[in-house]
């Protein structure tokens, strides 16, 4: 053994192995993916930039104020303005700082009403902060380009409904929330203008 | 007339030999990015023309019109003069490198020591840059690089008497003309110690991976060279890719035969005569600097004073026994 360490070490085998390695390397096939020219297919329950779900029927967010999204965040990057007028809560204003989000989707989650997606959307990289704290018309906004990209008819956010607990104990709007026809906004918009 | 006449001639000849340079070094950078990036498994530059190709060119480009920031509290006069200072260092030493039979610029009886002795005057412009920059980083670079040089250079030039006592000559043309007397037509075989220190040197002397330590982007920043930028720092660059060339084309001459081949291959394969000699010596040049690259995706940073040990306490005593070994063989044979 002794003996073998010596020769090892005079005729640095060590570094002709690495050499060797490193050489083929050098002849194997490379993985690396050329970004803007092409693009990995993005996975089920991605998550992406923030959006608050257009309701197809009225056309305005589905959020009712209830705070379990502020109260769940980790990052307490979402901030909501209600107000109480005629006897219900009106969201006015729904601002999600996405500087601060760590994209754990637990708002997603927790939404009773499914009011909120975080999109496969990730190439909003800005040079300012302000652009990335979106108010409630920019995150509508997100949606619609978000929707206006959708292959499908259809969209159904897998964290709508968390696997883990027994359906029973989701909101009733939770256990009955089906796909969204994407379709149907446009159709309904249509019919509003005529 | 006659004088005027090998004036001009030579004039020409720098030029072209400067344009060739200047292309294979711009080309160096982009193979060397190539080939770590395939040892690392990745691509490379791919965006710029075909395969990135063009790369080399954007990169003059850019570095050339990037903002010349010059610190305030820096020697001004020798900060500006100490990337020159080694690039001519680097430049220089290709006037006496001979490429094919009789193509070199300069066919001086002491090519060889000038060779040596110019490539360690770049030292100069790296020591100098490291003082007149005013930051200690740099000048610890520039420290690191000065005892480095000094350690290694002293390898460099015993690893090469063996060469010189072979051939009897410290001319580049008689050395390579003396290798293909021999029936194997290269020094590398009978000095292959002196080969084995030769190329330990040439990394170090040209402050290469895995000897790069008056860079070590991870203690000193960037070493020597932090305050520098734009086409300042691209003359530093420029100067060390040279460097790289220089000691590849020694190695080839001194113990590869240059642009010779063994005298038995060609007796085998007689068409193999046809080639011409530039094109063995461009290849044997490419392998020394393939040979850089694949160091230097290889093997991970030496620590300063593990550099310094293997220096003295390693190449020097092996560069010594060689000698003696090649005097005896020499004496009686
Ligand atoms: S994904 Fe997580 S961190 Fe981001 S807003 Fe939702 S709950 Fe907060
Ligand atoms: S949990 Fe849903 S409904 Fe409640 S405030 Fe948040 S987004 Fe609105």
């Amino acid at each position: 053994m002794r003996v073998r360490d010596i020769i090892d070490k005079i005729f640095l085998i060590e570094i002709f192995k690495g050499l060797l390695l490193t050489l083929k390397m050098l002849f194997s096939k490379s993985v690396t993916i050329q970004y803007p020219f092409e693009r990995r297919k993005i996975h089920d329950g991605f998550r992406g930039k923030h959006a608050l779900v257009r309701d197809p029927f009225t056309g305005d967010g589905k959020c009712i104020g209830c705070m379990r999204c502020t109260t769940v965040c980790p990052s307490r990057c979402i901030y909501i303005k209600r107000e109480k007028t005629e006897n219900r809560m009106v969201v006015t204003d729904y601002v999600i700082d996405a500087s601060r989000c760590i994209f754990c989707a637990y708002c997603v989650e927790a939404c009773p009403v499914c009011a909120l997606v975080l999109t496969e959307d990730f190439e909003y990289s800005s040079y300012t902060r302000k652009s990335l704290i979106f108010d409630k018309e920019q995150l509508l906004k997100n949606w619609d380009e978000f929707v206006s990209k959708w292959p499908h008819d259809f969209y159904f956010n897998k964290f709508w409904q968390p696997p883990g607990i027994d359906p029973s104990r989701w909101p009733k709007t939770k256990r009955e929330q089906k796909p969204i026809p994407i379709k149907r906004v446009i159709e309904i918009e249509k019919e509003k203008d005529e | 007339m006659d004088t005027l006449h090998i004036i001009v001639i030579t004039i020409l000849k720098t030029a072209i030999y400067f344009g060739i340079l200047m292309l294979h070094v711009a080309y160096a950078t982009y193979a060397e990015r190539k080939v770590i990036g395939h040892i690392q498994l990745r691509l490379g530059p791919m965006v710029v023309g075909p395969h990135g190709l063009l790369q080399p060119i954007a990169d003059v480009v850019k570095l050339i019109f990037k903002e010349d920031v010059i610190p305030i509290k820096v020697d001004r006069t020798i900060f500006k003069v100490a990337p020159l200072i080694s690039l001519t260092a680097a430049l220089s030493t290709f006037a006496v490198i001979p490429v094919n039979k009789n193509w070199v610029i300069a066919d001086i009886n002491v090519g060889l020591l000038y060779v040596i002795g110019i490539a360690g005057i770049g030292t100069y412009g790296i020591i100098f840059a490291g003082w007149s920059s005013n930051s200690k980083y740099a000048f610890l670079g520039g420290l690191r690089s000065a005892a480095q040089m000094i350690s290694y250079e002293v390898a460099l030039g015993l690893s090469l008497v063996g060469v010189i006592l072979m051939a009897e000559s410290f001319n580049l043309t008689e050395i390579v003309n003396k290798q293909s007397e021999y029936w194997y037509g290269m020094f590398l075989f009978p000095q292959i110690i002196g080969y084995f220190v030769f190329v330990v040197a040439m990394l170090a002397e040209t402050n290469r991976l895995p000897f790069d330590l008056p860079e070590a982007e991870t203690e000193l920043v960037a070493g020597y060279f932090v305050e520098y930028s734009g086409i300042r720092f691209s003359l530093f660059y420029l100067a060390e890719y040279l460097a790289m060339f220089c000691m590849s084309a020694l190695a080839t001459i001194c113990f590869w035969g240059g642009w010779t081949i063994p005298p038995i291959l060609i007796k085998n394969l007689p068409f193999l005569e046809f080639v011409p000699g530039v094109v063995w010596f461009l290849l044997k040049v490419y392998f020394h600097i393939f040979l850089f690259f694949w160091l230097r995706g290889t093997l991970p940073r030496y620590r300063y004073d593990q550099l310094m040990a293997i220096g003295w306490k390693i190449l020097i005593p092996l560069a010594l026994v060689n000698i003696m070994i090649t005097s005896i063989f020499k004496y009686y044979s």
